[in-house]
């Protein structure tokens, strides 16, 4: 019997896991921000508008930017998305009050002319080197969406929050570790690469069944995907969090294994709350816990003001 | 005949016109030694050449089989590790749909409206004949047991089964998620409605047999259950499967 509360994840430290991603960060280009209306996904009360920007290794990446048409500044939000799906245009968070920019990191269906490792693909693309694994650069495009919501003047940059859940979840927690004084809050569902390795040991289900695909073909990498996946794992940024966190899981969830989503809620460092689901898979209480992810958001983005 | 029926007489001789012409290449990174795995390409009409994902279970056969339908969405996974240890699985990829999208990209949003002007334009008559495709293929397999194959999916599964006799049992999750982008209501998506669609599977809906709880796991165990009993194997709940 499985008891996922108090699982034991392990995750190795890098001794460099702090200056690989300071260097990395360091080493992307200006942003060279693009912006263009999108009259034919904007409504009478949201503005909707397609964004290109420069990441790492010069790849353009796109997002989609949705904002109130009257009023102003706006709290932001980074919108995250999971790993199959494409970001939609973040209309309803606009309706909220939002300035919402909705990513489309490197390999979605807009962002892949420069880097398309498709899926099933991307988890392992050049999973056994650190330096060139497919996530660095995705990373990397998530962090920058900060800096694209920075330079927008509609936007109070002291009131930034971001939502995502599964990819979208593991990867607000690896951005609120990155850029601690750029985010205010961040609610995060079922994530998903936090005990990357071990994840794989719990589960037959994608994408995490990649890595066992990719151990089949080549059964003595094993010990390379371990070293080199510890610096992109959630459980390694998120004692560098300082943002309030919201946390959501399913007790059953076989794509992001429970105890990988317990432990690396533990691991959290900043005020943190963390709901729970029975009989729940990826969905991770979807139905019930979204006007809750809305609320905390509007708590500490709306009617919290400034940090 | 009517308008209905004479529309989707002539994909279905469209389809018959084109050899499908199947290429299937083993993939060993998805084999195990409970199942095979091989990526197939063959052709649609247009001609157009699409995707699937094939697992066929170790053994002499022949063996229950399931075809799954595409999601409403640039990617599909291969089908689950369950699904191979129980079942022959093909997985079709539409034309636009990633593994099938040269030279067509689809566009999320927007595939849902692409030539919605005219029922004979909109991509939708070219997706179910992908699907029907992917039926044939799955159907005329040397090791499936032919009274024991399966179909899932969305609507666009037992739209499936209606237009190919040969699947014992049909599982939809409901409408097809492209509606949901769709204004209004122009003629092309009558074409798509499941009510003029009878099939003589027996079916399982989300929806019209059963209402979600919205624990999907449990949700995933009654719907799984469902399809295990109609084609004589066990169920297996996902959360319960770790690599050994």
């Amino acid at each position: 019997m499985r008891d996922p509360e108090n699982a034991v994840i392990t995750v190795p430290l890098p001794e460099d896991f702090d200056s690989f991603w300071a260097e990395t960060l360091k080493s992307v280009p200006e942003l060279d921000t693009s912006l263009t209306y999108v009259e034919r996904l904007s409504t009478d009360e949201v503005a909707v508008y397609d964004v290109r920007y420069t990441s790492y290794e010069n790849v353009r990446v796109a997002a989609w930017y949705a904002t109130p048409r009257t009023g102003g500044p706006f709290p932001g939000l980074v919108n995250i998305p999971g790993y199959i799906s494409e970001p939609l245009p973040p209309v309803q968070w606009a309706r909220r009050g939002y300035a919402a920019l909705a990513v489309a990191p490197r390999g979605k269906l807009r962002s892949n002319s420069h880097f398309n490792p498709g899926y099933p693909g991307l988890l392992t693309h050049n999973i056994v080197d650190h330096h060139t694994y497919g996530y660095r650069g995705f990373y990397v495009d998530v962090v920058r969406a900060l800096d694209v919501l920075a330079e927008r003047t509609e936007v109070d940059s002291s009131r930034v929050g971001l939502q995502g859940s599964s990819q979208g979840g593991g990867l607000g927690i690896v951005t609120a570790a990155l850029r601690p004084d750029a985010v205010s809050c961040f609610a995060a569902g079922a994530p998903y690469l936090c005990g990357i390795w071990d994840s794989a040991k719990l589960t037959h289900s994608y994408p995490y069944e990649e890595i066992n695909e990719y151990v089949r073909v080549h059964p003595g990498h094993s010990e390379l995907i371990r070293q080199s996946v510890a610096y992109y794992d959630g459980m390694n940024f998120a004692p560098k969090v300082k943002a309030p966190a919201f946390v959501y899981i399913g007790l059953e969830d076989d794509v992001c294994p429970p105890e990988t989503g317990f432990a690396v809620y533990k691991a959290l460092n900043g005020p943190k709350e963390m709901h729970t689901y029975p009989r729940s898979a990826h969905q991770a209480g979807l139905h019930w816990v979204m006007p809750k992810v809305a609320d905390f958001l509007d708590k500490h983005l709306v009617h919290g003001g400034s940090r | 005949m009517t308008e209905f029926d004479e529309y989707w007489r002539a994909v279905d001789d469209e389809l018959a016109a084109l050899p499908a012409r199947p290429v299937a290449d083993h993939v060993p990174a998805r084999s195990t030694d409970r199942f095979t795995a091989y990526d197939v390409r063959l052709t649609s009409i247009g001609p157009y050449r699409i995707f699937g994902y094939l697992s066929v279970p170790a053994g002499d056969g022949p063996f229950p089989a399931v075809l799954e339908t595409p999601r409403y969405g640039s990617v599909n996974l291969a089908p689950h590790y369950r699904d191979r240890l129980r079942y022959i699985t093909f997985t079709v990829m539409h034309r636009g749909q990633r593994l099938a999208d040269v030279p067509f990209q689809a566009a999320y949003p927007g595939l849902a409206t692409l030539g919605i002007e005219d029922p004979a334009t909109y991509v939708y008559r070219a997706i179910v004949a992908d699907c029907l495709r992917g039926a044939e293929f799955l159907l005329g397999h040397d090791l499936v047991d032919p009274a024991r194959v399966g179909v899932t999916g969305d609507d666009l599964a037992l739209i499936t089964a209606s237009r190919r006799p040969g699947f014992r049992a049909a599982r939809s999750n409901g409408p097809l998620e492209a509606l949901t982008e769709v204004t209004g209501s122009p003629r092309a998506i009558e074409f798509l409605d499941v009510a003029r669609h009878p099939c003589s599977a027996r079916t399982f809906r989300v929806g019209t047999d059963y209402e979600l709880t919205h624990e999907d796991s449990a949700d995933d165990e009654v719907l799984d259950t469902w399809l295990a009993r109609e084609l004589g194997v066990s169920p297996i709940r996902k959360f319960d499967l770790m690599p050994s």
